[in-house]
């Protein structure tokens, strides 16, 4: 295809704003699939992603579509829509002249709405507005136009959808012809191809997701990654549409995959560049960063037996997820594990959950921390992504976590609220926007380690459900933090240290000692809880040991019953930890994420 | 092995089912259905090999064995002596409900040999009764008791639950103590348990009532203990419990692994190696014993490891603990060779402890009987030990 008939674009939205409904209907109008095959979130292709709504990995369907008697190939690149894969999303966007700005007809513009705009303005896009849910009773097309129109967008050109009752399509489509620019890369140059996704296929290898910026690749050529400097021969091209087509090469401005024999995609980072080996490109295409991981835990097998299965399912998830990282790791509470290191937790919620339910782990996962940066008294500085390796306080000068800026957009009579919030979570007021009459912007400055966890339900819980939050890493800050121990029966269990801040410690303290008094089950002793900042208890619970554990009746008809009862009890048991003589279910491992220290 | 052996009889007529109840009763069903049903079980022990040694105990259970003709348990006590002797010391057991007794079926049991009535008593307030949909009040309760007195029966046993939801320990204290004044032989009191499927579990699972917390049931526990032993009820199991000479000989086989045969519908028969039992549904049963089938439903076949745990396991409910000589002669080895880290760990624990060549379960190691059966149930056998 000639590039005056290309054209590569997004969907950006706010989460539930109907990304994957509207990315449906164009994927149906242009005939891709027929009725019979389409299900529901067609690019949502995995299991997981269908489940919970969400898309985890961006993927690229090729859209055939006649505009005024000529026809056009249009590229769809989906981008995933948390906040955990910001990158990916910032990669798919380079990959486009143009984006789909979906906001919801009755919610308006959110949080994400923004960053989105902003990272496609960044990217130079041509954004087209759509508004969709216009079906609904609560729609309010009028308002959401001059939301728009504060945001600096032309609301005139705003198309109005539905894309559950499949209205305004064909509209859409024409606005990406007519508003969207033809690529415009240098045919004649070298390649350079802009890798925004990949994954693992287990008959091909690895399948590389390019976006061709300059040059053509073709199949038989040698390639290189300039970032990773692996060099591989291409052995089949195709394009998704959405099923896949093979095709003997892809021009410039083109969007496809191609297949070399990539036994993993560590090899492909998202948002390198190809390019041939022989004539290579002088410079690679620029934004490149690897995959940084934000967030770590620690992974246990609660059966030891099981720490050889959890390695190879660890290396086979990180065949199709090159921001997966793992290191053999041990713990004197938990024995042997690995510290996983993930964009987000959502990123960790995804993998634990494939692990357990792919792989048929039992897992116990420790709270998830950031990673701290330690100057030591006596010079250098650590990298702590366990707080169990925080060193003692004596030999620390600082420490520094990450932080992040926060916009929150909140309807304003909850402003308030959200203050509150912020200030809890030890937060920095940096600035407040009125948006229009009713809504507000406020930006903070907060500890990426304090929103990890509960930050956006309490948020969504505080402001009856209409708060959105988008948030990008600021770098590093010295904060007064100190690492708390937790003692059972006396003895500390490493996997429940935590790192907190000096003036939150004793309640946090107090709290995590309550939590875990009711998490962990009474057993046959009493089980004393301290928490402790060095050799000092902040606070003490205990465990009441539990008093009787009888079968009441058990007679001739029953001892079948009995014994397979008893059997199953210590099934349930084995699901615990034992940690020297205390059975520790999974969650307390969690309760410091529930403790807010106030 | 001692060479007794003991024979249950299940009648599964229920007149209405009680809420926590998850055995194999039915309701709604005739006296002609009765008839028909024991016949069946008369063929049914027609056609048994029976055990070898001394028939000990024969025990009506349910369901509500006092809910038939009184006659009709008799034909099974005559059948009984058809094929085998009955010692005057043989315990023949009718479990009743106290809705259904008369003076008529007292002195017909009386005549047939049955010499032990075990009466559900459950509790003595009749908002509790009529919650857990039994088909008596409280009064009911004492007049059976002297009703049975005056029929010459002299081994009575109570039963009563406790933790049921919203029983208060006064309540409790006064079913107690209520029992206690009839002056029974034998008194078994359980925790309530749960059966999933229940009318209860249902309701408890709606959230329509609460259970007492596991505090207050293990009060509850503590001072039935301490009441009945104070007035020479002795226990000798973790629900039971026996002025001396009272203790229930039937149950007793259960807990000492020695072989039972089964009659009815859904009942477990037990020998050495084997345990099977017959097919739940009351008119199959029927029907398979009417064409000739044996209506056994399944069985599982014990290896020498599995019953040397069931033997522990069970043994260690009685408080009169494991006699080691009797395993040793039993399986072959010593109960520490075939599995001697276990007890380490349990001794440990202060669960277990070894007396007079027994093994007997500590206080604690009673009060937490469930850790000690958990560690046995599975507890693997040492390799030098080669049954």
């Amino acid at each position: 295809m000639d590039q005056a008939h290309i054209r590569n674009f997004s969907i950006i939205a706010h989460i539930d704003h109907g990304k994957s409904t509207l990315a449906d209907r164009l994927i149906e109008v242009t005939g891709a699939l027929t009725a019979r095959e389409m299900a529901p979130q067609v690019l949502d292709s995995m299991e997981l992603e269908r489940e919970r709504g969400i898309t985890i990995k961006a993927q690229a369907v090729r859209l055939s579509y006649e505009y005024s008697g000529e026809r056009y190939e249009l590229n769809l690149i989906d981008t995933p829509g948390h906040v955990d894969f910001t990158y990916e999303v910032s990669r798919a966007l380079k990959a486009c002249e143009g984006a789909l700005l979906v906001v919801d007809a009755a919610q308006g513009v959110e949080a994400q709405t923004l960053a989105n705009l902003y990272m496609a303005l960044e990217n130079d896009l041509a954004v087209v507005p759509v508004i969709n849910k216009i079906d609904l009773p609560s729609a309010d097309p009028d308002r959401v136009m001059d939301e728009l129109l504060d945001i600096g967008l032309d609301a005139t050109e705003a198309v109005l959808t539905s894309a559950k009752q499949g209205v305004g399509i064909d509209e859409v489509l024409a606005a990406v012809v007519r508003h969207v620019p033809p690529p415009t890369g240098d045919h004649g140059a070298p390649l350079r191809a802009l890798i925004f996704d990949s994954r693992f296929d287990s008959y091909k290898g690895v399948l590389v997701y390019v976006r061709v910026m300059d040059g053509a690749l073709k199949i038989g050529d040698r390639v290189r990654f300039m970032a990773t400097k692996k060099e591989f021969e291409v052995t089949e091209i195709g394009v998704f549409g959405p099923n896949p087509t093979l095709v003997p090469e892809l021009l410039t401005g083109e969007v496809g995959f191609f297949a070399a024999q990539i036994k993993t995609v560590q090899d492909t980072r998202v948002g390198d560049t190809v390019t041939h080996a022989g004539r290579h490109a002088g410079q690679a295409l620029p934004g490149y960063r690897p995959a940084q991981p934000m967030v770590y835990s620690g992974l246990y097998p609660v059966d030891s037996e099981d720490y050889g299965r959890l390695r190879e399912a660890l290396e086979k998830l990180q065949l199709n997820d090159a921001a997966l990282t793992f290191e053999p790791e041990t713990s004197a509470a938990l024995g042997f594990g690995f510290r996983a290191g993930f964009l987000g937790l959502l990123h960790l919620e995804v993998i634990q959950e494939r692990l357990e339910r792919e792989y048929d782990l039992t897992l116990i996962t420790t709270a998830p921390n950031v990673v701290y940066t330690v100057t030591l008294v006596q010079g250098g500085s650590l990298r702590v992504d366990n707080p169990a390796l925080m060193p003692p306080a004596g030999d620390i000068a600082t420490i520094e976590e990450p932080v992040v800026q926060a916009d929150i957009i909140t309807p304003s009579e909850y402003i308030g609220a959200v203050m509150e919030l912020a200030q809890e979570r030890r937060g920095t007021y940096l600035n407040l926007d009125y948006l229009d009459a009713l809504r507000s912007r406020l930006t903070y400055r907060l500890p990426l380690g304090e929103i990890m966890y509960d930050f956006f339900d309490q948020l969504k819980s505080r402001t009856r459900g209409y708060a959105s939050l988008d948030y990008q890493l600021k770098g590093h800050e010295v904060a007064d933090l100190v690492r708390m121990d937790i003692l059972l029966n006396g003895e500390v269990v490493d996997a429940l240290s935590t790192i907190v801040h000096r003036d939150r410690a004793y309640g946090k303290g107090r709290q995590l000692a309550e939590r875990l008094r009711e998490l962990i089950p009474r057993q046959l002793f009493e089980v004393p809880i301290q928490a402790a900042i060095g050799s000092r208890v902040i606070a003490r619970e205990s465990v009441r040991a539990l008093r009787k554990d009888v079968l009441a009746k058990c007679y001739g008809g029953d001892i079948t019953r009995k014994r397979k009862l008893l059997e199953k009890q210590k099934e349930g048991k084995r699901r615990m930890k034992s940690v020297g003589s205390v059975e520790i279910p999974q969650e307390a491992f969690m309760a410091i994420l529930r403790v807010d220290g106030e | 092995m001692s060479g007794e052996w003991g024979l249950y009889v299940h009648i599964p007529f229920c007149q209405a089912r009680c809420t926590y109840c998850d055995f194999n009763t039915v309701t709604g069903m005739g006296e002609d259905m009765h008839e028909r049903y024991v016949k069946a079980l008369i063929q049914e022990l027609a056609e048994e090999r029976l055990p070898d040694g001394s028939l000990a105990s024969i025990y009506f259970g349910g369901g509500t064995p006092s809910l038939v003709d009184a006659d009709l348990l008799g034909a099974v006590i005559d059948q009984v002596r058809l094929k085998t002797a009955l010692a005057p010391r043989t315990e023949i057991t009718v479990e009743t409900n106290p809705g259904t007794v008369t003076a008529e079926k007292l002195s017909r049991w009386a005549q047939a040999g049955v010499n032990r009535l075990s009466i559900g008593a459950q509790a003595l307030q009749n908002h509790h009764l009529s919650a857990l949909n039994r088909i008596h009040d409280a009064g009911a309760i004492q007049d059976t008791v002297s009703l049975a007195r005056n029929h010459g029966f002299s081994n009575i046993s109570l039963d009563a639950i406790y933790g049921i939801p919203g029983q208060t320990l006064t309540e409790w204290q006064a079913t107690v103590t209520g029992l206690l004044a009839l002056s029974p032989d034998h008194l078994s009191l359980y925790a309530l348990m749960v059966e999933e499927g229940t009318p209860l579990q249902k309701s408890l699972e709606r959230g329509e009532q609460r259970l007492p917390l596991g505090d207050l049931v293990a009060d509850m526990a503590d001072w039935a203990e301490k009441a009945l032993t104070d007035q020479g009820l002795m226990p000798y199991e973790i629900s039971n419990y026996a002025r001396p000479g009272f203790a229930s000989r039937h149950n007793q086989l259960y807990w000492k692994l020695l072989p039972y045969l089964a009659l009815g519908a859904g009942a477990h028969a037990y020998h050495p190696g084997r345990r099977w039992w017959n097919v739940r549904g009351v008119r199959r049963y029927m029907e398979m014993v009417e064409h000739g089938q044996d209506p056994v439903d399944g069985e599982e076949i014990l290896t020498a490891a599995e019953e040397m745990r069931e033997y522990l396991w069970l043994g260690l409910r009685q408080w009169v603990g494991v006699s080691v000589p009797a395993f040793s002669e039993r399986f072959g080895c010593h109960p520490k060779e075939a599995f001697g880290p276990v007890w380490l760990s349990l001794g440990n624990m202060g669960l277990v402890a070894w007396h007079d060549s027994r093994i007997i379960l500590t206080e604690r190691g009673r009060d937490m009987a469930n850790v000690v059966a958990r560690a046995l149930v599975d507890a693997p056998l040492a390799l030098s030990v080669s049954p």
